[in-house]
């Protein structure tokens, strides 16, 4: 088949799929409902990397006119290049994978046909978002995503104790997102008002012939970064991020991980060309993106939920890949997001393994010398572990090191705070692997009895990450560039960059500095958790910074504080203040002013209203009366 | 004439058929008034889109003319109309009112005055029909209402009925300058921009009252809680489109020399509905009265961007219309469920109810989500288009307007999460039955066929509008 026909096929695959279990799911027996799920990702994927081995040049597809008014028309179509279909790649291969664990993951849950609808439809959203051709088609997949990450985060709605705190999650996820969604939709009516469409292709060729000044372009880029820090979870919209955890892991792994949170980095790669033009927006994407990658290290440090460490780290390496867009370095970002999407899911897929041998545990306090009872969870979060620290030689090393040559080539400065930011990581990252995988078990026997390794269909994708994880850095290997060339190939906007090239003496010292930091955090680590045992303590112990990151800068309180209570105080004083004292007072006064001055006709103002009406027909039934005699 | 004799005819026989059938007497008069509208959709269409006239009596001396049709945003309304006339039938059939015979008469005749409002093309009996329509959803309310009930729709009744006089007053004026009451002839109409402000001005208060706008909303909040669930959804979907549609049809093409001086003001006062109505909504607790403020908001938005008056803030504008409707007789008929059931209607007594009644938890969470106007809905496109239309206007405006996104997000999924999540409240709650889950169904199906093809719309009513505006154009040049 022709790319043409593949294309369109790929997207509406999970959207078929989605629909099939949406309305026959109630009836159909699990298996095959989580076959159904998982066949149309799996077909999905092999029919992308078809079109991907396929694809010589950007190639636009027509679908249809949603929207023609005289001087304005929305389209749905699409753009497929090599930027679209890497991430459709990475999209529907960890989307296939993450379906296939789900089957083991979700197998006692009740809502199991549901779960698989919305995942099914937040990959269309997905696919949708990256595959459009202009920006419309993106905001109608990036609200499209939001909502299905809704959905999926406030999954346990019906929960007896945390039922209502994960539709809270949910909620808070789903509102710091519209803000950001605000931002976006602002930064769209800009393009549209300066370049008259939402084409990407047309935005960028009218870019030389209109030449925009200066503030406009970083009017724009600006509202397009705050769409991209509502999605991506970055100062100062990211506390949403950790609280999606509340959603199930899968969930955690392929949305709030591998996929979802990468459409804001997509979005600036996607507009390269805007954001080229715009150094102001391009500084402060650095700096917003070297803030949040500290801070939520710092406070991935005192976590003693795995999955709420894996969320700080998260929002930390979108940080980290944001300062790489900041530098312009469009391909070491892209090339970071692929390693981090085979890492992360692995280590949130993993932490699910784990929850799940642990009967639903997540207090790794509770947890320890699990390396003994559940062996390939075991090594294949090790792995992931090591990937993430930047351990020499596996895939996040060498995507962590392309973005510290730009650093330094950049700054130096931000090269050391970058540099600092990795070292936290791995330490995080150490502490949680030896405090879950060492010592021993510390939780209650009853769960020691439960303890089990996790099926075939969930350790399955737990190896295929694994490989991954470790291989991935081959995809750009210092020196070969692969990676960047085939990106530099046919994207609109990223084949005017020149790549830098840094001389193999620099490289080889940044290689060997990044390798002796993380060696330093893993020797450190093991002497503090695995040699002397020592365990986090209860936060009430904790002094200074550390209990700052234990209690996540308190930031939560800060924001309720600053924003929450001041609205909700704002709405009853509006509603007892201006609604029901002012409002109706000046209303009744002026009823009151015009009876007291009717005195005369007081004696038909009976104060009845069914009289009134009377009247009123009455009145109306004479007038029609009226004309009609007068005919 | 048949789409007004119709419901005129079911009014007048609903009060004689026994009490058993009569639901079902009215579901069949809702479906025959459904099935002429589409015979009408395509006849239209046949005809390429002419408009039509179907009534007119001989012009006599005092200039009635009496005459009635429909062009495509007449078309549209008269959909909208029957359809969530229909919908209300059948959400209200399991509900005891609808064994009454005065309530099924009252509610075809509200139809008929609805219809008589949107082929209305002469001032006089616009203005007629206009205030026929206060009669029965004054009847509806008082004799199905809750309680204090005659304290609340006297508040209403005066309210309108100020606003009313104060159109009657415009359309008596403008007539003095013109031959008859027909609408090309006050169209025509030349005036001074002094009489053209009070002109304009006296149809604003009577349509910034029903709509309603910012400051003239406060007799809202308690009727629609007041009155009974089939009030509440003819209120905001059906009477306050009556008021938008006047704004379209009447007010800005009658007196458009004074549109420079309004257009400011009103889209303040819709863009500050917005916002404070938004704002109000997050801490009621009043299920019904949080979701009269959030339809103060909604609406707040549309008013600003109709009075734009331009091709594209209009249409989006009737599709954001259309889609207020739909939502709006959704949600209320949500409220309506949980307070039939569980005897109230306060966040504080609801919860967990998604668990016992998973039909009726999945309809609620799309009727809400489609509120938000999420991607696949009628609204995503209403909302994009207006606040594009907004930001247009001014950037500040849009901003401002945008916050919608941000606040209805918060109202809504509160609402829904308190009442619909958690451990239930109570042991049983009787899922939907089938009369109230088939017209969720059509709502949503509505929603969603509009949200992927809204250039249905746009055909409908674009020439329309063109018309429309072209006439508006040449009566403004005139003066200049």
């Amino acid at each position: 088949m022709k790319i043409e026909q593949l294309v369109p096929l790929i997207i509406l695959l999970p959207l078929i799929g989605g629909i099939i279990n949406g309305v026959l799911g109630k009836r159909l027996p699990k298996m095959v409902v989580g076959s159904i799920a998982t066949a149309v990702m799996f077909v999905s994927f092999f029919l992308a990397l078809n079109v991907f081995f396929q694809l010589n040049e950007a190639t636009t597809i027509n679908l249809f006119t949603v929207i023609r008014l005289d001087d304005f028309s929305l389209f749905a179509r699409l753009l497929v290049d090599d930027l679209s279909i890497w991430m459709t790649l990475i999209v529907t291969g960890i989307g296939s994978l993450i379906h296939l664990f789900s089957m083991g993951y979700m197998s006692h849950d009740k809502g199991y046909y549901k779960f698989f609808t919305y995942l099914n439809l937040f990959i269309f959203a997905m696919l949708i978002l990256i595959l459009g051709s202009n920006y419309f088609m993106l905001f109608f997949g990036w609200e499209g995503v939001g909502i299905c990450s809704y959905l999926l985060i406030g999954f346990h709605y019906s929960d007896e104790n945390k039922g209502l705190l994960n539709g809270l999650a949910a909620r808070k996820a789903f509102i710091m997102n519209r803000i950001g969604d605000l931002g976006l939709l602002i930064g769209l009516f800009l393009l549209l008002a300066t370049f008259g469409t939402l084409e990407y292709t047309e935005v960028a060729a009218k870019l030389a012939e209109l030449s925009p000044s200066n503030w406009m372009l970083f009017g724009i880029t600006f509202c397009l970064f705050v769409g991209a820090t509502g999605k991506s979870a970055q100062i100062p919209l990211f506390t949403w991020l950790p609280d999606a955890m509340a959603g199930p892991t899968p969930v955690s792994a392929l949305i709030h991980a591998a996929t979802m949170v990468t459409a804001g980095i997509f979005l600036v790669v996607r507009s390269n060309f805007l954001f080229e033009l715009a150094p102001a927006t391009q500084d402060i994407m650095l700096y917003v993106g070297l803030a949040t990658s500290l801070l939520a290290a710092f406070i991935a440090m005192r976590q003693n939920d795995i999955k709420k460490v894996l969320a700080y780290s998260t929002v930390s390496q979108l940080g980290f890949i944001f300062v790489a867009l900041g530098m312009g370095a469009y391909t070491a970002a892209i090339f970071h997001v692929t390693t981090h999407a085979f890492f992360k899911a692995l280590l949130f897929l993993g932490s699910g393994s784990v929850i799940h041998a642990m009967s639903d545990e997540q207090d790794i306090r509770k947890m320890g010398g699990l390396k003994k009872f559940i062996p390939i969870t075991h090594i294949t979060f090790l792995i992931g572990t090591l990937a993430i620290s930047g351990f020499p030689f596996l895939s996040g090393f060498f995507s962590k090191d392309e973005i510290l040559a730009h650093a330094l080539h950049h700054n130096p400065l931000i090269y050391g705070a970058l540099a600092f930011s990795a070292l936290l990581t791995a330490v995080y990252m150490f502490r949680l692997y030896f405090v879950v995988f060492h010592g021993e078990f510390r939780g209650s026997d009853h769960a020691k009895s439960h303890l089990h390794e996790s099926p075939l269909n969930m350790t399955i994708p737990l190896i295929v990450l694994a490989v991954l994880s470790v291989i991935g850095g081959a995809l750009n290997l210092p020196g070969k560039h692969w990676f960047s060339h085939f990106l530099n190939h046919n994207v609109m906007g990223l084949d005017k960059i020149e790549e830098l090239h840094v001389d193999n003496s620099s490289l080889i010292t940044l290689m060997a500095t990044a390798s002796i930091l993380t060696l330093v955090a893993l020797i450190g680590a093991y002497s503090i958790y695995v040699k002397k045992k020592s365990l986090p303590v209860e936060d009430s112990q904790l002094k200074g910074l550390a209990k700052l990151s234990a209690n996540k800068l308190y930031l939560d309180e800060i924001y309720n504080f600053l924003f929450v209570r001041p609205i909700e105080a704002l709405s009853k004083l509006a509603h007892q203040l201006i609604e029901i004292v002012i409002l109706n007072n000046v209303v009744l006064g002026a009823a009151k002013a015009i009876g007291k001055s009717g005195d005369l006709v007081k004696k038909i103002q009976t104060g009845r209203t069914e009289w009134y009406l009377l009247w009123m027909v009455f009145g109306i039934i004479g007038l029609v009366v009226y004309y009609l005699v007068k005919i | 004439m048949e789409i007004l004799l119709i419901p005129s005819l079911f009014a007048l026989l609903a009060l004689f058929v026994p009490g058993k059938v009569v639901r079902v007497f009215g579901l069949v008069g809702g479906l025959a008034s459904v099935i002429l509208t589409c015979v009408l959709v395509c006849k239209f269409q046949q005809n390429g889109g002419q408009a039509v006239t179907f009534f007119e009596l001989a012009q006599n001396n005092f200039g009635f003319t009496s005459k009635m049709g429909y062009d495509g945003i007449g078309l549209f309304m008269i959909i909208l109309t029957n359809v969530i006339t229909f919908i209300i039938l059948l959400s209200n059939f399991n509900r005891e009112v609808a064994q009454n015979k005065l309530f099924t008469a009252m509610l075809f005749l509200m139809q008929a005055a609805l219809l008589g409002v949107f082929t209305s093309m002469d001032g006089l009996l616009f203005y007629i029909f206009w205030e026929i329509s206060l009669i029965p959803i004054f009847i509806i309310a008082l004799s199905f209402g809750g309680s204090d009930r005659k304290r609340t729709l006297t508040k209403f009744f005066i309210y309108t009925f100020v606003g009313s006089l104060a159109m009657l007053a415009s359309l008596i004026a403008i007539k003095s300058y013109a031959t008859s009451f027909a609408i090309e002839d006050l169209m025509a109409v030349e005036l001074s921009s002094k009489v053209a402000f009070w002109i304009f001005g006296g149809f604003f208060l009577a349509f910034a009252i029903k709509i309603p706008l910012f400051p003239f909303h406060t007799w809202q909040p308690s009727t629609y809680s007041t009155a009974p669930m089939a009030g509440t959804m003819l209120l905001s979907a059906l009477m306050l489109k009556m008021a938008l549609y006047g704004m379209i049809r009447w007010m800005v093409p009658l007196a458009p020399e004074a549109l420079n001086d309004f257009q400011y003001p009103i889209i303040v006062l819709g863009i500050i509905g917005v916002v404070y109505a938004g704002v109000i909504a997050i801490k009621q607790s009043d299920m019904k009265r949080l979701f009269a403020f959030a339809s103060i908001s909604h609406v707040g938005l549309i008013a600003a961007g109709i009075i734009i008056f331009d091709k594209e803030n209009i249409t989006a504008a009737l599709i954001q219309m259309f889609n207020h409707s739909l939502v709006a007789v959704g949600l209320f008929l949500s409220v309506d469920i949980l307070e039939k059931r569980m005897g109230t209607r306060k966040l504080e007594g609801l919860g967990g109810v998604a668990k016992l009644a998973p039909k009726f938890g999945f309809m609620f969470a799309a009727l809400a989500l489609a509120s938000v106007s999420v991607p696949f809905t009628s609204g995503f496109i209403g909302e994009f288009l207006l606040l594009k239309g907004l930001y247009t206007y001014h950037w500040v405006v849009g901003l401002i307007a945008g916050t919608t996104l941000v606040l209805g997000a918060v109202y809504t999924l509160r609402a829904y999460q308190l009442s619909m999540y958690g451990a239930p409240k109570m042991t049983s709650f009787e899922d939907l039955t089938w009369n109230e889950w088939l017209a969720y169904f059509i709502i949503m199906a509505i929603i969603v066929i509009v949200g992927v093809c809204p250039q249905m719309i746009i055909d409908t009513v674009g020439p329309s509008i063109d018309q429309l505006l072209e006439s508006y154009k040449i009566s403004n040049t005139i003066i200049k």
